[in-house]
């Protein structure tokens, strides 16, 4: 974008003259501009919008043999099944209540450690603690689940260890409904921490540092300088990444959810996601997973445009 | 020159537009006119004997591999088989993990292979996909080009009765035991523990729960440490059952038949799951587990697990089809007959029909060769085929013995046993008959079954096939119904759920129309009985 305003700040004056004359000729004109935006906006084309025709099976009775087209329509048919599922209320609330707790727990952590980080003056330590807080990032998922899983064990893990060893019951974690959301924010929050900080690391070292001297000379304690310029001058950057995350407020988790499922915590741990893999992949029931993936989408949308809206009132500060 | 070129190079393209154009109306055309119209005209198929055809064909097939299987081009029965027919199989294969997925979206977009080998299709898919044009009605087919199958279902018309759709169709044929002790998980008692706590083989439930208890108690392993494991089950998959309730369920007189939670009292059919039978089950099993008699991982554990539990000689009592896991020790363990519950009831009610492996096998509406390939897969339901199929070339994999067919030591050895057989993992089209048994069906296994034949049903029904309208419709119902019904009894069995809220277990039932669905079995069985 930089690049394409730069060149256009240095076109041959002429090329002004004839401004108004269609939009065909400045494509012309700009032709190689154009040609690297195509790769982009095919990508979302063939990507992003082509699937977007498949939609329509939401509302029909797909059958394969008369492809997505061919198939009759059933209205809203699909909708109504869900609608009136006995699973709807507790999807619902497991969808919700998982992502709203991973946001409000699992939101302001990593900025607390930015701020830490920013604030420990020891080189060495300052680095060892955000290696050590970075690094669960890159384990798979799968391997997540298999850590907790024997960690959490109720015969030989080492945290029912500790609890027989103090004289309590050991618990059955990974199989009781209570413990689930607990142990699933938890364990994100620990292995994400440290990823997420980085942006807030990058922004706080991006504070101008003649701030921080002035608060000092009008004698303001650390937490007084923490309070009232690190935070103000990361607002912007809170802000933008709260609404991104609303972005993906239903859909996060969903290989560990269903890594971590089973028949004795799925009161707790079905989620409009895993209910469309059982139902729609490995029950073939193609049409009414997509008309729950449509719901799931919309509810997603109007999230969205509501913080942004918000966002925009409050913190002026907004996606767009 | 060079305009000269260019137009060469328009030409050229608008030529090659225009081939590619006609090459695509031709496929489609090929298409439309379906197998019936089939290429058999040129290549035509031999009625019988060997090769099934002239010149040299090849057939593509999506098939479900097994862990402990080897690739299946490099099968023995394969290799020797496609020389016989003149048959070459191309074989796609997905492994049992995520099987299901990969088939659905196999059919989902409609790129189908020639034939689906060991697939295991539900009666649902097979009736959908069928309706839908994908499958192709095999009863014309088996009718005319598979002498051995068109036999035993004249044997045994239960076969015919599982598979032909209301209006008439096959879609998919099934794997067929007649060999009962390959239908049935036997009841694996550790004898050496029995014999050293000096206690009889349990009668009763309530023995049953004696007993374990002292295996827990009175270490019988004889290490100074309570560390037996005294009862233990396969883990199961969602969606269908819970093994550990399959096979207790018949100590409680519920049965299962018409391949669901179904007793048959004088033709009428009751689905049990809301019966105050099941709730004594479920409070037996409860009782268990909370004892920690049960396997605290019943619900929990890989197969892999299972099985090593098996081979470890630290369990009590668990139940398996045959005694190869625990091989090695087998004499330490005994089959026994169902206990005896406290109203009496004593069934062996975990049984499969015998169309046991429902969908093992079905052709595509994009096979060329429908005639061809139906002999193709017919070999395997006669002795000679499957014998060829489960125990792979004589002298070098087996021996025959009275003629019947036993591994040699020196193969047996090598641990490629399982490697060489698409029959090891299950759900293999072909029969399997007492002819070709004797790996699976040892004397100690056929004991073991010895012990549940008197308490098996007289008549086992198989699923119904549905018309593609109910089809639905048990879909919709059972997807809830199943999900609802497994969830719960795993929270009565582990504690999670006080069976004050019975009540409410059952109204929800009803809520989820449990009462429909027994109507649509009701019909259907009535059906079947006509």
């Amino acid at each position: 974008m930089k690049s394409a305003q730069a060149q256009m700040a240095a076109a041959p004056p002429q090329v002004r003259t004839r401004r108004g004359s269609g939009l065909f000729t400045r494509i012309a004109k700009r032709y190689d501009l154009y040609l690297m935006l195509l790769l982009p906006v095919a990508w979302y084309l063939i990507f992003q919008y082509g699937p977007m025709y498949g939609l329509q099976i939401a509302f029909k009775n797909f059958v394969a043999s008369k492809g997505i087209g061919g198939s009759h329509w059933a209205g809203l048919e699909h909708f109504t099944r869900f609608f009136d599922s006995y699973y709807l209320g507790r999807l619902l609330w497991n969808t919700l209540s998982i992502n709203l707790f991973s946001m409000l727990i699992g939101f302001p952590i990593p900025i607390l450690l930015a701020l830490i980080v920013s604030e420990i003056q020891n080189k060495t330590f300052n680095k060892v603690l955000q290696n050590i807080t970075f690094i669960p990032h890159f384990i798979s998922v799968v391997v997540i689940v298999g850590i907790l899983t024997v960690f959490l064990s109720p015969t030989g893990g080492p945290i029912n260890s500790l609890i027989q060893g103090l004289g309590g019951e050991p618990i059955r974690f990974m199989e009781s409904a209570g413990w689930f959301k607990t142990i699933f924010i938890s364990s994100n929050i620990w292995q994400n921490m440290g990823w997420q900080s980085i942006i807030y690391i990058a922004a706080l070292s991006g504070i101008n540092p003649q701030l921080y001297e002035a608060a000092k000379m009008d004698g303001a304690s650390r937490l007084r300088r923490i309070w009232h310029v690190s935070i103000p001058g990361i607002v912007p950057v809170i802000v933008i990444l709260l609404i991104l995350d609303v972005g993906h407020f239903m859909d996060i988790g969903f290989e560990k959810i269903l890594l971590m499922q089973n028949n004795l915590n799925s009161e707790a741990s079905d989620v409009i996601s895993t209910f469309v893999y059982k139902t729609g992949i490995l029950n073939g029931e193609y049409s009414y997973t997509a008309a729950i993936g449509l719901f799931n989408s919309v509810i997603n949308l109007t999230l969205l445009l509501l913080v942004n809206r918000f966002a925009r009132k409050t913190a002026e500060t907004s996606l767009w | 020159m060079r305009k000269h070129w260019k137009r060469t190079a328009m030409i050229a393209t608008i030529a090659a537009g225009l081939t590619l154009a006609g090459c695509n109306s031709g496929s489609g055309d090929k298409k439309e006119a379906g197998p019936t119209a089939s290429a058999s005209t040129e290549n035509a198929v031999n009625e019988s004997g060997f090769p099934l055809v002239k010149d040299k064909i090849t057939l593509k097939m999506f098939t479900r591999i097994a862990p402990s299987n080897g690739p299946f081009k490099d099968m023995p029965v394969f290799q020797d088989y496609e020389k016989m027919t003149n048959v070459h199989v191309e074989f796609t294969e997905a492994p049992t993990d995520g099987f299901q997925e990969k088939k659905n979206l196999l059919f989902a977009s409609n790129e189908l292979p020639d034939a689906v080998y060991r697939s295991g299709l539900t009666p649902l898919e097979a009736t959908r996909y069928g309706a839908a044009g994908q499958l192709i009605p095999l009863e014309g087919l088996i009718e005319k080009y598979a002498p051995n199958l068109k036999a035993l279902m004249d044997q045994n018309p239960e076969i015919r009765a599982s598979i032909t759709t209301p209006e008439g169709h096959i879609y998919a044929i099934p794997g067929i035991v007649t060999l009962n002790a390959a239908r049935t998980d036997k009841k694996w008692i550790n004898q050496a523990w029995l014999k050293k706590l000096n206690l009889k083989v349990p009668e009763t439930t309530d023995e049953l729960y004696e007993t374990l208890k002292a295996f827990r108690d009175k270490d019988p392993n004889g290490n100074g440490k309570q560390d037996e494991l005294p009862m233990t089950a396969r883990a199961g998959v969602p969606g269908q059952g819970i093994p550990v309730v399959n096979i207790m369920s018949g100590s409680f007189g519920l049965d299962q038949q018409l391949g669901y939670n179904i007793n048959l009292v004088n033709d009428k059919v009751e689905i049990w799951m809301g019966s105050d039978k099941y709730k004594e089950l479920l409070m037996y099993l409860n009782k268990l587990y909370k004892e920690k008699l049960l396997d605290p991982e019943v619900f929990s554990q890989k197969e892999a697990q299972y099985l090593a539990k098996q081979a470890s000689g630290n369990t009590g009592f668990f139940f398996d089809q045959t005694n190869n896991p625990f091989r090695d020790i087998a004499v330490q363990y005994v089959g026994i007959s169902p206990p005896a519950g406290p109203y009496g009831d004593r069934l062996q009610a975990q049984a499969a029909p015998i169309a046991r492996d429902f969908g093992a096998f079905a052709i595509t509406s994009e096979n060329k060769y429908p005639e061809i390939t139906m002999r193709w897969i017919d070999y395997f339901y006669s002795d000679e085929g499957s014998t060829m199929l489960r125990f792979g070339r004589e002298g070098e994999n087996y021996e025959l013995k009275d003629g019947i067919p036993y591994y040699t030591e020196a193969f047996l050895k090598s641990g490629n046993q399982s490697k060489i057989t698409p029959y090891a993992g299950g759900g293999a089209p072909h029969l399997i008959s007492d002819k070709v048994a004797s790996f699976i069906n040892p004397p100690q296994v056929q004991a073991a079954q010895d012990q549940l034949t008197p308490f098996m049903p007289k008549v086992k029904y198989g699923a119904p096939m549905f018309d593609e309208q109910t089809a639905q419709r048990v879909n919709v119902l059972t997807n809830d119904i199943n999900k609802y019904f497994e969830e719960q009894s795993t929270k009565f069995i582990a504690g999670a759920l006080s069976f004050d809220k019975w009540g409410e277990y059952q109204s929800t039932l009803k809520k989820l129309n449990i009462d429909e669905l027994q109507k649509i079995y009701q019909d259907a069985y009535d059906k079947m009985k006509k």
